[in-house]
């Protein structure tokens, strides 16, 4: 639509002014419509009434503004020493340590697999393409489930050199970073399946 | 030719916002509210389950024209009349 379309010159101003009357109430038209359809909205909708609600029930409802005590009144804290079954260890584990505990607990943290990875890469060391003594092993990797190897691992750092070379990675399973399996696939990618999730520790590894 | 020219004029004005001008000031002036109030009655009439958008329209049209107060409403034809007036050659 183009204004040349629109000759307006032809039109005196008695039309121009009832034009401009014309346009207008249009316009007022369009509000009152556009209100209705708003409210005939909120009605069906089940909204429009609702700055209706009576001073009691605001005040049930008031921001709580307390400290200790978050906005619906309710005490935030008391879920911090409270004590969680772990699904898979059935060990009992305060709330704070929880999420730690399971990062390790199921093998999928960072760090786990960073741990893992150092273990294996200790035992290629110590026995090049053997595959016997894994139950000596074992016992080494038994630090793994106290939190007290997290305090070697943190020394070890240095190590992470070797994990840079490695492109294995920890299967779902927790008992398998003792088995022979993560051995024998030293340096090959194992299959989608249990690549998936610890694929992004595995990047992080990497980097 | 004349109807022809307020139809592509309608379209010029959403361009121009002469919509959303008169919408500002008709909420600012408290005439929403008025109205918004007007149509808690009809709804109580009708009853909330049944009202229809035409009760609402056919209710609170008229009363709408009539409420807008005088100086919105000379603001508003102003403007239109500038806007003609710029079109008009």
């Amino acid at each position: 639509m183009k204004m040349e379309d629109m000759s307006l010159s032809g039109l005196d101003n008695t039309k121009l002014e009832a034009l401009a009357q014309d346009i207008y109430s249009d316009l007022v038209e369009d509000a009152c419509l556009g209100l209705c359809f708003e409210v005939h909205r909120a009605v069906k909708q089940g909204y429009f009434f609702l700055d209706d609600t009576d001073q009691e029930s605001m005040k049930d409802f008031e921001i709580v503004d307390q400290p200790g005590v978050d906005i619906f009144g309710q005490v935030y804290n008391q879920w911090k020493n409270k004590e969680c079954v772990c699904p898979n260890c059935n060990r009992s584990i305060a709330a704070s340590r929880f999420a730690p505990h399971l990062e390790k607990c199921l093998g999928m943290g960072r760090n786990s697999s960073r741990i893992a990875n150092r273990r294996i890469a200790s035992s290629n060391n110590m026995n090049n393409k053997s595959e016997s003594d894994q139950e000596d092993n074992d016992d080494v990797n038994d630090n793994d489930w106290s939190y007290g190897s997290e305090k070697k691992a943190k020394k070890r750092k240095s190590d992470k050199v070797f994990l840079h070379s490695l492109k294995q990675h920890i299967p779902l399973n927790p008992n398998s970073p003792r088995r022979s399996k993560s051995v024998k696939h030293k340096n090959a990618l194992l299959g989608p399946k249990p690549c998936c999730r610890s694929g992004s520790s595995m990047r992080a590894v990497e980097r | 030719f004349y109807w022809h020219c307020v139809q592509q004029h309608a379209r010029f004005i959403e361009r121009f916002g002469l919509k959303e001008l008169l919408r500002a000031k008709l909420t600012e002036c408290g005439w929403r509210d008025q109205l918004k109030a007007h149509c808690k009655d009809v709804i109580k009439e009708k009853g909330l389950e049944h009202v229809t958008v035409e009760d609402l329209v056919v209710e609170i049209t008229p009363k709408g024209r009539v409420l807008v107060p005088d100086s919105v409403k000379k603001e508003l034809l102003q403007r239109i009349r500038a806007f003609l007036a710029q079109h008009a050659t």
